[in-house]
Formats: structure tokens, C-alpha cells, sequence
């Protein structure tokens, strides 16, 4: 076990970490984190135009597509607000001018649509391919505008300011050439040369979002992410800024056919784990504070009472260094197989159809089964799942607990014996 | 009077430690300000004047970033030992404190 960890420290968390801290994938991490609040109040639409209780569902129903609009000005433009926040991120990862990256970032964006013709009403912008659907492509313009930026300030060429013009002022025009060179080479390959950019990114990436709802795609993060904290790296953060992305298209097309009144078609969009697997938080080490509650060693019932209250709202940083569960050979075990078991479970569950798939997304600090409970449009068969779930990892939990808990107290009397003596 | 700044993911693990680097601060009669960020906002908070930073373990493969972040105002960056990262490790961390303060 020890030499286990000591391969997971040499190879797998150098490489998982570096890639995280990738200049372009962290920027995407941080525009898309930015996006959330504005995804989690959106979709909080779907629950008022969708209520769980039928009677209210029925009153509700005439009104749906105006209490919707909420929804698809926020969840339903999703990628267009990342577009922005990345291009930000980006351009401030370099020293450049946030704000000017930004917008170079969505002239990009924008100009890989074509806006269809209304009779009567002018131009309209098809918002379909400027939600979840265009994420990739989102992110490929964004990279794409903030790389002209940074290029043409390494070759200095800006339109620099005489002395005196304010910095404000003079920051703006540097983004001037960038643009010259942007707008015009996203126009000549979608427009003159015809070439549609957007259809291009989807199919390219579309095998990758199809993985990412396969079995396989539920268990690589799991273990990935269980892995990087039982060496107390911040699995979920480094893993999401690759998967966070793939999630978020999930979502938005389980969200979309929910609020088209179609059956949900993803099982693995980020809900699917918070709710269902990361119980608790990562490790779904509820069933560790539950058993630690009761605990005979004075000490893990300390830490019990104290991680009780962070746990029930996943967050588990004190049990992960508290107990602790890092590094620790003998709660790996349960701390890894636990999610696994909880997360297939999940899946066949929601595959057969025994428990609606997620498609909304609620803050993450809620008790689980009430999350999971919001997250399925309000099922209350997720609700016993989580609470199935639950009791399965606090039954895996139990042997590897005892036996930590053997070891904690024979430590407390070896040393009360010494100190005794 | 000493500012520490703890730095975690979201800024809400080390509310937790926070709460118990202040509590054992105060048992000791230490006057002391803690607040605890995400590695987000960082950057901006450090703007308001901080003496020391301390990384949670967990964003640990960030620490360089951090460092350079925080170089930029000249605040010294620690990382919090694992053990001392819980409701229940105020002591150890305060120690921590204490030596990287003299």
C-alpha cells in the first residue's frame, strides 16, 4: 500500500497536476467557474416551470415559457457568457488587457454563426449554438482571440499612445490591431470560404461527450478523483478542468429536452456525482463521519462531532485531514471502492430508469438527498437512492474503520502507558 | 497586529480553520486577523494588506502560482501541514503561525 502511494506521488499526481495548471485549461476552469451562478439561478427556473408537485405543475403550465425565459437567457446562452470569462481569464493570464480579451473572445465566438433572416423582423442569431451546444467552440475562439492578442503585443503590434493619453484609453487601443486580425480571418473561413466552423468542433468533439456518459466515462473520474485525494490533492478540481467542460454539455442537453417536455437523455452530467457519489464530499466519507460518531477512540469521536455538520454539506477537507483519510493505508480501500460501488449503482439505476437523470444544477452545499431530490426535477426515488448509496459506503467503511479504530486506541494506551511510567 | 490569509478552493474548508486558528488565538490572548479565500480571489484580496498567506494542502500542486501571486505584494506564502487542517488542528497551525511570524 505504501508503495502504492508512492507510485500515485511519482507518476500519476505530477502529471494530473501539470495538466491542471495548463495555462489554457486552468483558464477555461476559471471562466467556466465563473458561468455557474448564473447557471444555478437559470436552471432554478425549470424547477418553478417544472414543479415536482403535480397540482402546482398543472397551475403553472400556462405560464411555463415565460417563467423559462430566465433559463434560456442564462443556461441557454451558457456558452457565450464562458466565451467571455475565458478570453478574460486568458488575456490576464498573460498580463494583457482582461476586458480586451473578453470581447476579442466573443467577436470570434459570435462570428462563427450565421444569422438567419426574419421576415418582417430583421436578422435573428439562432441561440441554439450559443448555449451548451457551443461550448468547444466557445473555447476554441476564445484561445484562438486571446493568442492573436498576445502575438501581435510580443511582435509590438499595437498603436501606442502618445504620452498623456490616459492607461484606460491606451489599453483599448492595443486591442486594435488584434481585432483587425481576428474579425476578418473568422469571416474569410466561415463566410467566404464557407468552412462551418461550429458543425466542425461538435463533430469533433462528440466522441468525447459520448464517452463521457459511458460507464467507463463515470468510473475515470471516480477513480481519478478518489485517487488524487487519498494523496489530499484536490481531486475534484484538478479532474473537473478537464471534465467540467463535457459535463456542462450534458447538462445542457438533458436540460434542453427537459424543458421540451422529451426524456432526459444523459445519466453523467456533474449532478450525477455530487448528488449520488460524492456523498458528503469526495470519498463519500459520510459514512466514515457517521461511524466515527460512535467511535470508542476518544479521538475519531472528536472528529466526528466536528466534521458532522461540514459533512452533511460535502464538505469533508477536515475528515480527509483530520481522521485522516491522506495516506492512510487502511481507509484507501473503502475511500475508493466506495464511490465506485455508489457511482455504478447510480448509473444502472438511471439507465433502467428506476431514478430520473440529473438535469439541474443546485449549489453544491445542499444535504445530499435533498439535492438529489432538486436535481432530478424533483423525484424522490433519488432521494432513496442517496440514502441506499449512503448506507452501502458506511457499510464498506465499517471493517476498514474498525480496524483503524483497533490501531488509534492501542496508539492511546501505548502512550498513556509510557506517559505513566 | 498579525494578518494571515488562508487560502483554499472555494474558500470554504478553510472557513473551517479559520474558526479554529481563532479560537486557539484567542485562548492564547493573541489578537489576530484570519480570513480564509479561494485561490480565485486571491489576487484581489491580497491588495488589502496581509502579513502571511498559508495554502491549504489540498491546493498544494498550485503553490506556485500562489507564490507568485502573493510575491507581487511581498507576503511570505506557507503551506498549512495536513494534520493541522482540520476543526480540531487551531493549535497546530498557530503554531505554524508563531514561527513563520518571528
Amino acid at each position: 500500500m505504501k508503495k502504492l502511494f508512492e507510485l500515485l506521488d511519482r507518476y500519476l499526481i505530477p502529471v494530473m497536476t501539470k495538466l491542471s495548471e495548463q495555462r489554457h485549461l486552468r483558464a477555461i476552469r476559471d471562466g467556466i467557474i465563473s458561468t455557474i451562478p448564473l447557471i444555478i439561478v437559470g436552471s432554478f427556473f425549470m424547477i418553478i416551470a417544472f414543479p415536482p408537485i403535480p397540482a402546482l405543475a398543472a397551475m403553472v403550465k400556462p405560464y411555463a415559457n415565460q417563467i423559462l425565459l430566465p433559463f434560456r437567457f442564462t443556461m441557454g446562452l451558457m456558452a457565450l457568457y464562458a466565451c467571455h470569462s475565458i478570453g478574460y481569464h486568458l488575456a490576464k493570464s498573460y498580463n494583457l488587457d482582461g476586458v480586451s480579451g473578453g470581447l476579442l473572445a466573443l467577436a470570434a465566438f459570435f462570428l462563427t454563426s450565421v444569422p438567419v433572416s426574419m421576415e418582417n423582423k430583421g436578422l435573428a442569431l439562432l441561440m441554439e449554438n450559443l448555449g451548451g451546444g457551443g461550448m468547444f467552440v466557445a473555447i476554441i475562439m476564445a484561445i484562438f482571440a486571446v493568442e492573436v492578442l498576445r502575438f501581435a503585443k510580443e511582435r509590438k503590434l499595437t498603436i501606442r499612445m502618445p504620452e498623456g493619453v490616459p492607461d484606460s484609453v491606451a489599453r483599448s487601443f492595443e486591442a486594435l490591431i488584434p481585432a483587425a486580425l481576428i474579425i476578418p480571418a473568422v469571416w474569410l473561413v466561415r463566410d467566404v470560404v464557407g468552412f462551418d466552423i461550429q458543425q466542425f468542433v461538435m463533430g469533433l468533439f462528440q466522441p468525447l461527450v459520448l464517452a463521457g456518459n459511458s460507464l467507463a466515462g463515470v468510473l475515470t473520474p471516480i477513480i481519478l478523483i478518489t485517487l488524487l485525494w487519498a494523496t489530499g490533492i484536490h481531486g475534484d478540481s484538478v479532474v473537473g478542468t478537464v471534465a467540467r467542460p463535457i459535463w456542462l454539455v450534458l447538462l445542457d442537453q438533458n436540460i434542453a429536452a427537459a424543458a421540451a417536455g422529451q426524456p432526459i437523455p444523459n445519466i453523467a452530467p456533474e449532478p450525477f456525482f455530487q448528488w449520488f457519489v460524492w456523498i458528503g464530499g469526495s470519498g463519500a466519507t459520510i459514512g466514515l463521519v457517521f461511524l466515527m460518531l460512535r467511535s470508542r477512540s476518544p479521538y475519531l469521536r472528536s472528529v466526528g462531532k466536528a466534521t458532522l455538520l461540514p459533512g452533511i454539506c460535502n464538505i469533508n477537507e477536515p475528515v480527509i485531514f483530520g481522521v485522516p483519510v491522506m495516506l492512510n493505508p487502511l481507509l484507501f480501500v473503502p475511500f475508493l471502492v466506495g464511490p465506485v460501488v455508489a457511482g455504478t449503482l447510480t448509473y444502472f439505476a438511471m439507465q433502467l430508469e428506476l431514478v430520473t437523470k440529473p438535469y439541474i444544477l443546485v449549489p453544491w452545499t445542499l444535504p445530499a438527498p435533498i439535492g438529489a431530490y432538486l436535481a432530478t426535477g424533483g423525484d424522490w426515488r433519488a432521494m432513496v437512492l442517496v440514502l441506499v448509496n449512503i448506507s452501502i459506503v458506511t457499510g464498506l467503511y465499517y471493517p476498514f474503520f474498525k480496524a483503524y479504530e483497533r490501531k488509534l486506541l492501542s496508539e492511546e494506551a501505548n502512550l498513556i502507558q509510557e506517559e505513566a511510567r | 497586529m498579525m494578518k494571515v490569509l488562508l487560502v483554499c478552493s472555494g474558500g470554504m474548508s478553510s472557513a473551517i480553520v479559520v474558526k479554529a486558528i481563532e479560537k486557539e488565538a484567542e485562548r492564547e490572548g493573541l489578537s489576530m486577523v484570519v480570513k480564509s479565500v479561494g485561490t480565485g480571489e486571491l489576487a484581489e484580496e491580497l491588495k488589502n494588506g496581509w502579513n502571511l498567506v498559508l495554502v491549504a494542502p489540498q491546493v498544494r500542486h498550485r503553490l506556485d502560482e500562489l507564490r507568485q501571486k502573493a510575491s507581487v505584494h511581498n507576503v511570505p506564502v506557507a503551506l498549512i501541514p495536513p494534520q493541522g487542517y482540520s476543526p480540531l488542528g487551531g493549535a497546530i497551525v498557530l503554531a505554524e503561525i508563531k514561527k513563520l511570524g518571528s
